[in-house]
């Protein structure tokens, strides 16, 4: 499993990181190119339910990339998808859900280092657990 | 070129916060609390006022005895205050000195914060424009609370405002009289201050409100390591400069203190005011005097202009540049249940709940109001029946290019 090539999806704010300098042209991240990312106005809009379809249709881990906290554009969106995924606020994410597949990252546009530092952390944080029971 | 200016302003705050985050951490930077800061500053000045009226005697010749009798220093010969006044007096006017500088100078942080990082357009007018106002009564409240200490400066600044006033053409005159009650200072002048003093903090907080009514969640708490940060800022600001008043006389007498003499420039008042007798200079408080420094540089036309120019831009800042608004949220009304989640969700109260026709299904649906719409999509993300969507961006949308890109990547 560790050495398996990965395919990880990122629902990214596009206010949160320069991803006009982080792309390889199409939606691959230049610096990770496993890292596939979609674009969206703002972490708020993600549903849970996107989360769980990249995992259910192939995704080996799926993350939501935000604004840092205290600083969203739209006010309250990074909070929101937090609660969401943090089960406390509807939609929530399933129960059923593998938690540890599901990244957040809450970063601003000059925190491009530190969330390829945390990206990595979550991804040798997959490798190394054992085999998910499926 | 406009948004490119604004773009590098967002740019450099970012990066001036990203400095402040390595040193606060996200949760306790005071610059995500920008805005609840005065306001919790706000709180101090209104705690320590009240203190401050129990003792203040708003009459011509108590007016400044009184403030002096609260900031404990003796004056031999006083009628008021032959010996010390108040324990910690000083420190009560210290905090509310200090507070209000605190005030205005969070409050203008919070206004340059919300304009570099572009959060002060479209759909946020209101708050940005009673921002503008909320702005000029902090300005006016901490004016006329110069007045009350009735000192020589605060005479300078009386007759200052009716030369501002009496320049304003047809009602000149008029204001000028309601400026201080009459044709001349009386002791129902300083009433009327202290009326317009207390009074303007009230309304501050009509306007506070209006500034809150399109924001679903405003925050109006700042984190507790920041309010204890605050709190530690005032309290030793008044502690170590506590506000008093000066006069050569008093400063004679305390020569020997180095604390005294080294506030004499700072945070003291001047001796009493004598009507008639009109100072050169005054000390300008750099955050609230700033109109007078003006009177006294450029004039009274100009001063108008001035101020009322910049008034002006900050009014219509919020409209230009304009944006092109195609994305707003749309209703999808066979899929709407009601739910009210999206309106719970959306950061500016841009969705109602609205009753739908007795016999419908569901008892109410959302509607959107498309000027508040910030087309951030949140509502999106909160609706789980996919009834609300962004034109350009739909949710299907979105699910296709997961798919695609899960696909690529296998």
């Amino acid at each position: 499993m560790s050495d398996a090539k990965k395919t990880i999806i990122g629902f990214v704010c596009e206010r949160s990181l320069p991803l006009e300098y982080m792309l390889d042209g199409g939606k691959a991240l230049l610096d990770d190119p496993d890292t596939k990312v979609v674009i969206v106005p703002c972490s708020g809009m993600v549903k849970p339910t996107f989360l769980e379809t990249a995992l259910a249709k192939g995704a080996d881990a799926t993350f939501v990339c935000g604004c840092a906290i205290g600083d969203c554009h739209y006010r309250t969106g990074n909070l929101m998808i937090r609660e969401r995924l943090e089960g406390k606020r509807s939609p929530k994410l399933r129960k059923t859900t593998d938690r540890r597949k599901v990244g957040m990252f809450f970063v601003t546009m000059k925190d491009r280092t530190a969330f390829l530092a945390a990206l990595a952390e979550f991804k040798a944080g997959l490798d190394a657990r054992p085999a998910q029971e499926e | 070129m406009y948004r490119k200016f604004l773009r590098l302003t967002k740019s450099l705050t970012v990066s001036f916060e990203k400095v402040v985050n390595f040193l606060t951490t996200q949760e306790h930077n005071p610059l995500y609390f920008h805005g609840a800061l005065p306001l919790y500053i706000f709180w101090f000045l209104i705690f320590s006022g009240i203190l401050l009226w129990m003792y203040y005697i708003p009459t011509l010749d108590r007016a400044w005895s009184s403030v002096n009798y609260i900031s404990a220093l003796p004056v031999p010969g006083d009628p008021v205050n032959e010996a010390a006044g108040i324990p910690y007096g000083a420190v009560v006017r210290g905090i509310h000195r200090w507070g209000a500088a605190g005030m205005m100078i969070t409050t203008i942080l919070h206004m340059l914060r919300v304009y570099f990082t572009d959060r002060h357009r479209s759909w946020r007018w209101l708050p940005w424009v009673t921002g503008v106002a909320l702005l000029a009564f902090v300005l006016f409240v901490g004016l006329t609370g110069y007045l009350l200490v009735w000192d020589a400066r605060a005479y300078y600044i009386v007759v200052a405002t009716q030369r501002l006033l009496e320049a304003v053409p047809v009602a000149g005159a008029a204001l000028s009289r309601f400026l201080v009650g009459g044709d001349g200072i009386t002791d129902y002048t300083l009433t009327r201050f202290l009326f317009f003093h207390v009074g303007g903090a009230v309304l501050i907080f009509l306007l506070v409100w209006m500034h809150f009514i399109r924001l679903k969640q405003p925050v109006a708490t700042p984190s507790r390591a920041t309010n204890f940060m605050v709190l530690g800022f005032i309290l030793v600001a008044a502690g170590t400069l506590p506000a008093i008043n000066i006069t050569r006389e008093l400063l004679q007498k305390y020569a020997a203190d180095p604390r005294i003499a080294a506030q004499a420039l700072y945070v003291a008042s001047d001796a009493p005011a004598q009507i008639g007798t009109l100072v050169d200079t005054i000390r300008y408080d750099a955050w609230y005097m700033f109109p007078y420094w003006l009177v006294q540089n450029v004039g009274v036309t100009w001063t108008w202009l001035i101020l009322g120019g910049a008034t002006l831009l900050l009014c219509v800042a919020p409209f230009y540049p304009k944006d092109r608004r195609a994305n707003i949220a749309e209703v999808i009304e066979a899929k709407c249940t009601g739910c009210t989640f999206c309106s719970q969700d959306c950061p500016f109260e841009a969705i109602t709940m609205v009753d739908r026709a007795p016999g419908s299904k569901f008892k109410q649906i959302a509607v959107v109001q498309a000027a508040r719409c910030s087309e951030c999509g949140i509502c999106v993300g909160a609706c789980p029946f996919q009834a609300i969507e962004l034109p350009e961006l739909h949710s299907k949308t979105l699910e296709a290019d997961l798919l695609d890109l899960v696909k690529k990547g296998a």
